[in-house]
């Protein structure tokens, strides 16, 4: 006799163990050593236990435990309201438990866990390759349970099939509730994943910066459009704008940066923007930055939650991108605007802004040039000409000093795009032409028959945008001026030899390296596109596709049609299941035969010989005494002789009992309908 | 059942046991006792364990984790749980609908041990059955699996505590297959009667050459010189004292009687115990009978209303033990 809350047999154990560590496995890379180690000791000493080497630890030595994890915690983890130190917790809580894992319920305790932690790692990681691993965790980890009952359910191959059994069952009932369940958005305000430095551009801009974003082949945004797609010398996607600059750096500045006081308008109703007219519609999907900006063409307009819009035309989100964020966009080109430009004194000075000293040769000539001519356009037109004529284009440029737009514009000639856009800046503005520097990609890479633009980290560009009263800011691509191919064609072709020459395998080379690259990235992106950035509007369009309207009485139907045919099938494998042994063909036939007497009141009694019951049979219904005789006899050499043939004429015999039992019931029928 | 300790019911304990009453007649409706018993959506019930329902805290954590982040993977495993706690009771409830149990043997027991009962548990169909629980509710019961077999059989232990003829309370019969957090269940009456003897009590050596105590009236003794009649011939009874003559005459073999001052045969008497309760009485009958069945001395039996002549074997203790177990309660 099994006492049901005894000790965990080994079985169980080694199951459970097998839960945590794949569900913890994925969270090793962000957790701190020690928690690790923690828990191995946590299972080493258990096993200990079970094999009766040590006891279980006393209550003083439980206290200790929970103690020193507290303390390392609380030293590990400085913000206690972040995601890591809550899946640290839930690991510490792990390996506690597992100090005193003594009962059923501890195993159910623990096992409950385990499928929370296998949910948690989703909020890190969204990619494909995580997804499987989720769905891994989920099986080993109800195997697990069904171990728990012991015996032939704990043996590996039973555990896992059942488990694997139960949640291919599962699956079309959470894909259905997947559609169909609503998305509230969220309830109270919660920590985000914050670990990692910031990828991408950065709020500020410092010689060399985009030279190493040129190495990473790292994606940044996927664009897909929905209409019209502008061509590549237009496609640049802002992201920051930098305003302010210190004779090194240009940064974002003062009443510019949103985290400094610059507004941001959320709602979505004041609309200044024309509704009418050329306006490009895409949807941006952006991988993790951590920060807050969000890319997008010039004049954007956003209705997706969370994405505000800035004075200077750029998207902005609530919160910092944590992980792969989508965005739906409207852009109007500038040539749409209808509105006369007005630029307000505290723009004006903003953008007019220089250090006080510095850079003199450049300074002065910039005042030769606005003497020399006469609106902000010609002073635009006589710079980028210089550059056309003097200056190459390099990944590799040589490194700047102290009056870094003197030495690069007189001295080096050479750089990349962050040396023209910061120089040509510097010039229009001490040629008193308001002017700033935009940050952001360019360009980007068709994925299989233009679904969607890839544009990668080595995208990054600078540009600059100058003001003129008569069509407001205009974009100026100083780049361009000297290396057109860097826009039409992007950076791999404006500086082959030296793009990611880094990189121990030049896989750009390979084409078809790179087609599978490709390929892959499409998956990717269907798979976020279609599950991980599924939410209330796509489910509305969904329903809608599928149901037509989405009426409460369709929804339902929706959901209960499914629902009820999936409980059909289940009562028809319960009654499968549960059916008798299939009997001979012979048997079955006669036992029909026993039924067809019964029913003209001659029942078989328990026991009684097909022979025997022949003779009683014609005994009391002489009338079928003959039919009788001859089923029995087919009968017999049927099920004694395994005679096939007997078998073929059992069956005749009956069906020709019963067309003959069908007419004997019609007839008395049609003579009473006579009389 | 019911106690009339509350004629008016108002107090908890009268609710409660108003309450038995009426789960008790229902079952009785629903799922009549039977020696043989095939398991049901008639007679099954279903309903979540407590792991079952920590599963769908843990649920309900996933949503909100999921909302929260407007995460769509941990939606997607929330709701694969909750699909998977939709299917689990179908799993759960199909290993025991189908299920046969039948009553093999109830054999008699000693009040204060065990009655073990032995039961037949078969499967109708192809459908393997695992980790299947039978008891009575408070003991542990056994567990049985009917993997590689179609049937097996079961010794599920009752705890009886009272003489007498016993019938024995529902048989729990449940399972938490596959996960542990569904627990589906059945209360089956097999219509099992246990005949449970005293509970064994030393009270004394057995009363070997002792006189029943019957007052001051003369001792009458079998086995003496003085003919006394006849009774039937049993095996062991003494040739020298078969009335052959009798049995020439056409009749059945017959002993002759004869009473002396001492007999030398064992007779348990009820008298012999006087002067204390009647089931401490009993009990004191039921360890001679043992002490002399297992000494090998033929005994007699003599209860109030009742006479078992002295003989020795299976047949005779069981009956013994029988005439015990079934004296009349709160007689004297």
């Amino acid at each position: 006799m099994t006492r049901p809350d005894s000790l965990l047999p080994r079985e169980s154990l080694l199951w459970i163990f097998a839960a945590q560590f794949t569900v913890l496995l994925p969270h090793f890379t962000r957790l701190p050593l020690w928690i690790i180690f923690g828990w191995a000791l946590a299972v080493l000493w258990r096993v200990e236990v079970y094999r009766g080497r040590r006891e279980f630890p006393g209550r003083l030595v439980k206290l200790l435990a929970v103690s020193v994890a507290l303390l390392g915690l609380v030293l590990s983890y400085r913000r206690w309201f972040a995601l890591e130190p809550m899946v640290a917790l839930l690991a510490v809580s792990f390996a506690l438990k597992n100090l005193e894992l003594l009962s059923r319920r501890d195993a159910f305790l623990s096992l409950l866990l385990a499928y929370f932690v296998a949910a948690t790692l989703f909020v890190f990681e969204q990619t494909i390759p995580y997804a499987l691993y989720g769905v891994l965790a989920a099986v080993v980890v109800t195997a697990a349970l069904s171990a728990q009952l012991g015996g032939f359910s704990a043996r590996p191959r039973r555990a896992l099939g059942l488990s694997l059994r139960l949640l291919a069952q599962s699956a079309p009932l959470m894909l259905l509730l997947f559609m169909v369940i609503p998305r509230l958005g969220p309830l109270w305000a919660v920590p985000q994943n914050s670990g990692g430095a910031s990828t991408g551009i950065s709020d500020s801009m410092t010689p060399g910066d985009f030279t190493r974003l040129s190495k990473s082949d790292q994606p940044a945004l996927r664009i897909a459009f929905d209409g019209p797609v502008p061509a590549p010398e237009q496609r640049y996607w802002r992201g920051l704008v930098y305003s302010h600059f210190d004779g090194r750096r240009w940064s974002q500045g003062f009443g510019v940066d949103p985290r400094e006081g610059a507004p941001v308008s959320w709602r979505k109703t004041e609309n200044p923007l024309p509704e009418v007219g050329p306006r490009y519609r895409y949807r941006v999907i952006q991988e993790p930055t951590r920060n807050q900006w969000l890319f997008a063409m010039a004049r954007p307009h956003s209705e997706t939650r969370g994405v505000g819009e800035t004075r200077d035309d750029r998207l902005v989100r609530s919160v910092p991108v944590y992980s792969r964020f989508a965005y739906d966009v409207r852009s109007w080109p500038r040539s749409s605007l209808v509105q006369r430009p007005e630029l307000g004194d505290f723009e004006r000075r903003r953008n007019l802004q220089l250090p006080a000293e510095g850079n003199p040769r450049a300074r002065a000539w910039a005042q030769n040039l606005a003497q020399e001519h006469q609106d902000g356009a010609a002073i635009s037109a006589a710079v980028l000409e210089f550059f056309h004529r003097r200056f190459t284009y390099t990944l590799k440029p040589p490194a700047l000093g102290q009056d870094s737009v003197d030495e690069f514009l007189f001295g080096s000639q050479q750089g990349f795009c962050e040396h023209f856009a910061g120089s040509y800046v510097f010039m229009m503005r001490a040629a008193g032409v308001p002017a700033r520097v935009v940050a952001g990609y360019q360009g980007g890479e068709w994925v299989d028959q233009e679904e969607y633009l890839l544009v990668r980290q080595y995208d990054a560009h600078a540009w600059a945008e100058i003001w003129t009263p008569s069509r407001g800011w205009q974009r100026v691509d100083p780049t361009a001026a000297v290396s057109p191919e860097r826009i039409r064609d992007g950076l791999q072709s404006a500086a082959a030899e030296e793009f990611m020459e880094d990189s121990l395998l030049p896989l750009h080379r390979f084409s078809l390296l790179n087609r599978l690259r490709l390929q892959w990235d499409m998956i990717n992106y269907r798979w976020y596109q279609t599950v991980v950035s599924f939410d209330s509007d796509s489910q509305q369009n969904l329903l809608k596709r599928l149901l037509g309207e989405v009426s409460p009485l369709r929804l339902a139907a929706f959901l209960l049609i499914p629902a009820a045919i999936g409980l059909c099938l289940l009562l028809l494998w319960l009654w499968w299941g549960g059916r008798g042994q299939q009997l001979p063909r012979a048997q079955r036939l006669y036992l029909k035969f026993c039924r067809r007497m019964a029913g003209v009141g001659v029942p078989r009694r328990s026991g009684e010989a097909p022979r025997d019951y022949a003779r009683r049979i014609a005994t009391e219904a002489p009338r079928l005494a003959a039919m009788a005789s001859a089923v029995t006899a087919a009968y017999e050499r049927a099920a004694y002789a395994d005679d096939p043939s007997a078998e073929r004429q059992l069956g005749r015999l009956l069906r020709q009992w019963r067309l003959g039992a069908m007419l004997a019931n019609v007839a008395p029928r049609r003579h009473q309908a006579q009389a | 059942m019911g106690t009339a300790e509350h004629p008016r019911g108002t107090s908890l304990r009268g609710l409660q046991a108003r309450w038995r009453a009426l789960t008790t007649r229902w079952l009785e409706r629903r799922s009549p006792a039977a020696r043989q018993v095939t398991l049901s959506h008639r007679k099954l019930f279903i309903l979540p364990s407590r792991a079952g329902l920590g599963l769908l805290l843990v649920i309900l954590l996933l949503w909100l984790l999921g909302t929260n982040y407007e995460n769509n993977l941990v939606f997607a495993m929330a709701f694969l749980m909750a699909s998977l706690f939709a299917v689990l009771p179908v799993h759960t409830f199909a290993n025991l609908s189908g299920l046969n149990l039948r009553l093999l043997s109830a054999p008699p027991a000693f009040a204060g041990d065990f009655a073990r009962v032995r039961i037949a548990a078969g499967r109708i169909g192809r459908r393997q059955r695992e980790h299947i629980e039978i008891c009575w509710p408070p003991e542990e019961g056994a567990q049985f699996d009917l993997v590689d077999t179609e049937s097996r059989e079961i010794d599920v232990a009752l705890p009886v505590n009272r003489r007498g003829r016993i019938r024995a309370p529902r048989l729990r019969v449940q399972s938490r297959y596959p996960l542990g957090l569904f627990r589906c269940w059945s209360h089956v009456d097999l219509d099992i009667e246990i005949l449970v003897y005293p509970a064994p009590r030393d009270l004394g050596p057995l009363p070997l050459g002792a006189a029943p105590g019957e007052g001051d009236s003369p001792e009458r003794r079998r086995g003496g010189d003085d003919f006394a009649g006849l009774r039937p011939y049993q095996p062991g009874h003494s040739l020298r004292h078969v009335a052959w003559k009798h049995f020439a005459g056409g009749r059945d073999l017959h002993s002759k009687d004869y009473d002396s001052g001492a007999d030398t045969r064992l007779w348990l008497d009820w008298d012999l115990l006087a002067g204390r309760d009647v089931e401490t009485r009993l009990s004191g009958l039921c360890h001679w009978v043992l002490e002399a069945e297992r000494a090998q001395i033929p005994y007699g039996l003599r209860l109030p209303g009742s006479n078992l002549s002295p003989s020795l074997g299976e047949s005779h203790r069981q009956r013994a033990l029988a005439a015990l177990a079934e004296f009349p309660l709160q007689e004297v």
